[in-house]
């Protein structure tokens, strides 16, 4: 596996050999099985796969809201027992994730709130993070009365505050229109850039994974769901999708998924 | 910023929320307020009509009053201050039977929602009692607090208290996941996120809850009053029809309506007020 990281080599979250099973009364599910993974400090991850891969399950044991059925996750060399301070999610359902009767500014001062931080620091924070994204103008607005992509932009603001080592996003751009998944696009990268946290990326969009990541992980579809391989994303950013290399790049990824996206569809139909 | 909602107002709630029981008549400006406010005269204009018309030429007028003898009926009524006596008495059952009965079933509900092995316990109960309909109450009522307000009261805060403890329960189990992960991610612990996340996120169905208690209280006062009061609306109704006065009855059902809709817009209207951030949506997609 390929370790080595554009910034750093330090390793921040590793998960060894994990199985997830889900038991139901409708039967168990093995949802993952012998899935190892290292994220190295300060990485752009991206986590490829068609539906049904449990990328988001892989996600959601890294935030610590599932417990593995055997295996460990480590975050910084502790296991991840329960969602820590230092990972925050970003969900794709803005305004399911968002406090819909909290303003822009009180959606970003709760988690200084219940962390805590103290009162004289808030201001300051909040200010920081809202002009980062763009939303300095709206503060008092609340998330009802925000486009799709300035919801998105206020839960980036509403996870940096709490300063987190690492972002984990569950397909957060996948609702909005493509014009506005591309400016989003551009918001994570600088913010990534000028930030130095961690991200790890779920996605079902290839074009989105190589514009993104240092790193993409290829997802296999369920059940037993591994990841098959690790590609380089070694191109300067911003990328173009129709520079030879990318495209490539873009080929190979697609060539891989084809007989997986055939493979789900045939678990689809023969359940 | 042009998918901006440029309404020109900030209050959050102007948009009704999804499966509202009552998508009704929120913040309307302009035109459309006024369209509305003219449609609903011409409405009840043509009912009158309509109605005065078929009980002066149609129908008996002793069995069906026109309206402008029920109206005359109803000034010395009104003026006599009978009819204030009447509505005070019964509103004064409603409100307290319904305040007790929603703080009891917001309080048991949100218990409930977040504390399955007591939902568990006493579900299978709830599902037996909520069908005991106030009305089906009445005789064993009667027997334990006599006729006089504690069996009205009674009566009111048990057919509020099913409704209002079953829609918070349901408020409180569809608080969204996600919303609840994201606070646990913020830093907020298990009681933060049941007080400050669970509890705001379900005002939506609590309030629903609430606004069809308050109409069921106003159904199930009068079966009270005519079985076992000696004032109030039911009781007017019950007298009224003794003596065949049918007019009388008349102006008490009016007065029902009446009643029913104007507390209902004040319920609204500091729902809008008070928790008008809370009621804005469910979810936004």
């Amino acid at each position: 596996m390929d370790t080595s990281c554009t910034r750093s080599e330090a390793s921040l979250l590793r998960v060894n050999n994990i199985q997830k099973i889900f038991e139901s009364s409708r039967g168990r599910y093995i949802a993952l099985d012998g899935v190892s993974l290292t994220i190295n400090d300060g990485e752009f991850l991206c986590l490829l796969g068609p539906s049904g891969c449990g990328k988001s399950t892989l996600l959601n044991i890294l935030a610590g809201f599932e417990p593995v059925t055997k295996g460990s996750v480590l975050s910084d060399n502790t296991p991840v027992r329960g969602a820590g301070r230092d990972r925050v999610m970003f969900f794709q359902d803005a305004g399911s994730a968002l406090f819909p009767w909290l303003s822009v500014e009180e959606n970003v001062r709760f988690g200084l709130r219940v962390r805590k931080v103290p009162k004289v620091e808030w201001p300051s924070i909040i200010d920081k993070y809202l002009k980062m994204v763009g939303l300095d103008a709206h503060r008092t607005k609340f998330p009802a009365e925000l486009s799709g992509g300035m919801r998105q932009r206020l839960q980036i603001a509403r996870a940096l505050a709490v300063e987190p080592d690492v972002l984990l996003m569950d397909e957060p751009f996948a609702s909005l229109d493509a014009l506005t998944r591309r400016r989003m696009h551009s918001v994570l990268l600088e913010i990534w850039q000028r930030t130095d946290k961690t991200i790890v990326f779920v996605t079902h969009d290839i074009a989105e994974a190589i514009l993104l990541a240092d790193r993409i992980g290829i997802m296999s579809v369920g059940p037993g769901s591994v990841i098959t391989e690790f590609l380089k994303v070694d191109r300067p950013r911003p990328r173009d999708l129709t520079d030879p290399t990318v495209a490539q790049l873009f080929n190979r990824i697609e060539s891989l998924l084809a007989p997986e996206l055939a493979r789900s569809e045939q678990l689809l139909e023969s359940p | 910023m042009t998918n901006l909602r440029e309404s020109g107002t900030t209050i959050p709630g102007t948009r009704s929320w999804t499966g509202d029981l009552f998508a009704a008549i929120h913040a309307r400006i302009g035109d459309g307020y006024r369209r509305t406010l003219l449609l609903t005269a011409a409405s009840l204009l043509i009912a009158f009509s309509v109605w005065q018309f078929l009980s002066t030429f149609v129908f008996n007028p002793f069995l069906i009053p026109p309206p402008l003898e029920v109206f005359r009926t109803a000034i010395p009524m009104i003026m006599s201050g009978e009819i204030l006596a009447d509505v005070s008495i019964s509103m004064s059952r409603v409100l307290v039977g319904f305040i007790v009965g929603s703080f009891v079933g917001v309080v048991a509900g949100v218990l409930l929602g977040r504390i399955r092995l007591l939902h568990d316990l006493l579900d299978p109960i709830i599902e037996l009692l909520r069908f005991l309909s106030p009305t089906a109450m009445i005789p064993i009522a009667v027997i334990w607090f006599g006729i006089g307000e504690l069996s009205k009261y009674f009566l009111i805060f048990w057919g509020t208290l099913f409704i209002v403890l079953i829609s918070t329960i349901a408020g409180v189990w569809r608080a969204p996941i996600a919303r609840q992960r994201a606070a646990e991610c913020l830093g907020a612990n298990r009681l933060q996120i049941f007080v400050l996340i669970v509890i705001p996120s379900s005002v939506p169905y609590i309030v629903t809850g609430m606004r069809v208690a308050m109409a069921s209280s106003f159904m199930s006062i009068i079966p009270a009053e005519i079985l076992a009061a000696d004032s109030g609306i039911g009781y007017l109704l019950e007298k009224s029809s003794m003596l065949l006065q049918t007019n009388r009855i008349f102006v008490a059902l009016l007065t029902i309506c009446i009643l029913g809709f104007v507390v209902d817009r004040i319920f609204r209207f500091f729902v809008d007020r008070i928790l008008s951030r809370y009621m804005s949506f469910v979810s936004l997609t």
